[in-house]
């Protein structure tokens, strides 16, 4: 179960509204490789994970996801909240405005909502493990995107902490790749899923 | 087969990624770990149109005393979230415990205090911070997406 701290995990303060910053930035909330997507990969992916650890892992990565969902809302939310219908108007944040005002919902850079189909859980331990991998470097080059163009230092500093934590967390994973792999015949790490082929797999354990 | 044996034998095989795991690196002070986005300076990379933006929760001047108490909250806290994803990769790390341990003392000591002069931010710190309370506060401080006391 999850607990509620009255804190964000890195503070966001921001004084300028900025709907143009908030449309982009509004991809780490519902987009591809955003925060909402990554709480629900691991944390969906984690209940069939053949490793104890990995599963453990998982379950404290995707609880940090959700705080980082957390901050980007909160920037989405400071840079749109004193929004004028001029200011929606001019910086091409007008769509957005018309179906939540100055609401905050999850969506892509782009427009397109929120859906599962941005992330897998596919039952297959290594797949998985590849799939986050993958998952934290794309993360990263949204956040390292989204540092080029934008300039408000109100802005930044948060994000650059964000893309700090992907990389971290892709070694996290590769550790729980390594920890995966030590339980498997290096011969074949393929001859069965361990995560479906449960006999097999602790037959090979023992 | 002889071929074979030798290939498969060593770290790394055909079709397999691996990684080095990591080894303890002396960490940050626990107060620097949320500026840097990790407490390990082994994993601090840096990216370069990010190295120049002027670091606001490490300014201590001109901050109310408030703001002071909460960064400190945030930065332990956050040197904790880091600890505790090694600590689950590597949990036979005597370094790793210890500095959770002191941490996390440290943690509850400044959560209870900060309820105490302020508001809660946690639920069981309402207790600990104010035992002798006659009123439920959770509902008391402001909402963090406000950006309240940064």
């Amino acid at each position: 179960m999850w607990c509620y701290e009255k804190r964000l995990q890195f503070p966001v303060k921001i004084n300028k509204t900025c709907p143009k910053t908030a449309q982009l930035i509004i991809s780490q909330y519902g987009g591809p490789d955003g925060e909402l997507s990554a709480s629900m990969r691991y944390l969906a992916q984690r209940y069939s994970m053949p490793i104890k650890k990995v599963g453990g892992l998982m379950t404290d990565i995707g609880t940090e996801e959700i705080n980082h969902m957390e901050i980007i809302c909160a920037m989405v939310y400071q840079l749109t909240k004193n929004l004028t219908p001029e200011e929606a108007k001019t910086a091409g944040f007008d769509a957005y405005y018309i179906d939540h005002t100055a609401g905050v919902w999850p969506q892509a850079a782009a427009g397109v909502p929120f859906t599962a189909l941005e992330f897998q859980s596919k039952g297959d331990a290594m797949a998985d493990l590849y799939e986050d991998l993958a998952a934290e470097q794309k993360a990263r080059t949204v956040y390292e995107n989204l540092l080029r163009v934008i300039e408000d230092p109100d802005v930044r500093e948060p994000l650059k902490f964000l893309r700090a934590r992907e990389i971290v967390h892709f070694q996290r994973f590769g550790e729980a790749l390594e920890m995966t792999k030590q339980k498997l015949d290096s011969k074949n790490f393929y001859y069965f899923n361990p995560e479906f082929d449960k006999k097999m797999f602790h037959q090979e354990e023992q | 087969m002889g071929f074979l044996d030798d290939c498969c034998n060593t770290g790394e095989t055909l079709a397999m990624a691996s990684l080095p795991l990591q080894e303890w690196c002396e960490p940050y002070d626990w107060k620097t770990a949320l500026s840097n986005g990790t407490i390990f300076p082994c994993l601090n990379m840096e990216f370069y149109k990010a190295e120049k933006i002027p670091c606001s929760i490490c300014k201590e001047e001109g901050q109310s005393d408030q703001s002071k108490k909460l960064n400190e909250i945030n930065a332990v806290s956050f040197a904790i979230n880091d600890l505790t994803l090694y600590l689950d990769t590597h949990p036979d790390c005597k370094n790793g415990l210890a500095l959770f341990k002191e941490l996390t003392q440290k943690r509850l000591e400044l959560l209870a205090d900060y309820a105490k002069q302020y508001n809660p931010l946690t639920q069981s710190s309402m207790i600990t911070g104010t035992p002798e309370t006659e009123e439920y506060g959770w509902a008391k401080g402001p909402v963090p997406w406000e950006g309240g006391h940064v």
